[in-house]
């Protein structure tokens, strides 16, 4: 559970321009706490959005509104690097009030930065952690990870239920949007299809995201396992990351 | 020794001493806590075994045991969910397994036909087919055909035929395939699948012969 009660905060969602970050907070003060409205921190259910939707959009909603008394603003990723409900997501929070500044990146905007974290032999929750805080700061770290060879891979974004990370090993490679963001190109769509071949890899969208149609392309391309999962994982859906990984 | 392939509806219990397999409704399973085998596998088998086997892996076991073949796809329809392993030169080449949307089909037939007491014996396949995504929704159009003025056979007879492009559709559209679970013993899907593929039933134990696989490689101490 985030703590926000007395708090001033920037919240922020998708992969913003690292510029616009900025400028919000060089505006508002770089002593306010940034905090990503994407991940789940247990906010109360507001029933904003239908039933049906992609639960990291659903996220940000709740997370905006249980944290209304102290965001002084939302850095909104509205573009192609993020999705058409982000956009609306955005358009909704400027209705009911806050404080919203759009971000989008143009494809001549996109880096090229070096892969550590995607392709380093660490645990894969810590290394999607450490890829998203990239967009904070995305100095290169003085103590890097080992690199290492896939043995395989997991393609998508930041699940909303981390425990689905928890079966891969350590030798998991990191493809897909979460890839792009630590490449600095979020909305390439080549960098997201962007798999090694004969890695067995599991291609992860939350149910109800537009990406499911990337996933479900890719996996049979690439004989993957394609996953989808509404709110918190189930035990059904580990058994199945289970069995790809022993059997695969 | 007592092993168990424990699905959503129903539950096949093998007593290796005597090669006897009982199969019981789920639903009374979970009320008796007693119930506890010594391998289990399948959606409830995690609290009743002493060991568990991932019910993906004990498909893909059992059709290894089970078929000679170099290369086969087996799919297993379940009550809840559909599970799905195909091998090119015995190894794995690709496995799914369909939970959430297009999941409770396998128990909706069930549901159906003991509503509208249907005999899928006697159920003359339909050529026609209802849009099954998922249990409830495929319910809802058999209920609209039979306002419309089908009868309840034929619209039972068309969500089934919507089952089947679902599983052909997800298992990647073979020429042949291995079929696991209790499908395997209804004529009528089987006739409809005849339409689209050739269908070798195996039965109702192949997970059952997937444990047995895996217990006689000596992977589970008991």
């Amino acid at each position: 559970m985030f703590e926000s009660k007395g708090k001033r905060l920037i919240g922020f969602y998708g992969f913003p321009r690292r510029e616009i970050i900025d400028e919000v907070r060089r505006r508002y003060g770089y002593e306010i706490e940034l905090v990503d409205l994407d991940v789940n921190y247990g906010a109360p259910d507001s029933a904003a959005l239908p039933a049906t939707s992609c639960r990291i959009i659903t996220n940000i909603v709740d997370n905006a509104i249980s944290m209304k008394d102290g965001l002084v603003a939302v850095v909104a990723a509205v573009g192609e690097d993020k999705c058409d409900r982000g956009r609306h997501a955005a358009f909704l929070l400027g209705k009911m009030g806050f404080n919203v500044i759009e971000s989008r990146f143009d494809p001549a905007d996109y880096e090229a930065r070096e892969l550590i974290y995607s392709v380093a032999r660490m645990p894969l929750a810590d290394k999607i952690n450490r890829i998203m805080d990239t967009i904070v700061d995305p100095s290169p770290p003085s103590d890097p990870p080992p690199r290492c060879e896939p043995t395989h891979g997991f393609w998508g974004v930041p699940p909303n239920d981390f425990r689905l990370l928890e079966l891969f090993p350590e030798t998991t490679h990191v493809y897909g949007w979460t890839r792009c963001v630590e490449a600095g190109r979020p909305g390439d769509l080549d960098c997201e299809t962007f798999v090694d071949e004969g890695v067995p890899t599991v291609f992860f969208t939350q149910s109800f995201c537009p990406k499911q149609d990337l996933a479900h392309y890719l996996s049979e391309k690439y004989n993957g396992l394609a996953i989808d999962c509404h709110r918190n994982v189930t035990g059904s859906i580990l058994a199945k990351i289970e069995a790809f990984i022993r059997l695969g | 020794m007592i092993i168990a392939d424990c699905g959503s509806t129903w539950s096949k219990i093998l007593d290796s001493d005597t090669s006897s397999v009982e199969i019981v409704s789920t639903k009374d399973l979970v009320r008796r806590p007693d119930a506890v085998f010594d391998v289990a596998t399948g959606h409830c088998g995690k609290r009743r075994g002493r060991h568990f086997v991932n019910e993906l892996v004990a498909l893909a076991e059992g059709g290894l045991a089970l078929i000679d073949e170099d290369d086969f796809s087996i799919v297993d329809v379940g009550g809840r969910d559909i599970k799905f392993v195909r091998f090119k030169g015995r190894r794995l080449d690709k496995l799914d397994w369909n939970l959430v949307c297009g999941s409770t089909t396998g128990a909706t037939v069930e549901l159906l036909g003991k509503y509208y007491d249907i005999d899928f014996e006697r159920l003359e396949p339909s050529d026609k087919w209802v849009n099954v995504t998922c249990g409830v929704i495929g319910m809802e159009r058999v209920l609209e055909q039979i306002a419309l003025g089908k009868s309840p056979e034929e619209s039972v007879s068309m969500f089934l035929h919507g089952v089947v492009r679902n599983v052909f559709d997800f298992i990647g559209r073979p020429e042949r395939f291995y079929l696991s679970g209790g499908f395997c013993e209804n004529r009528a899907f089987l006739r409809t699948f005849e339409h689209y593929a050739e269908v070798i039933p195996l039965g109702r134990t192949v997970l059952i012969e997937g444990l047995k696989a895996v217990l006689a490689r000596g992977e589970i101490a008991i």
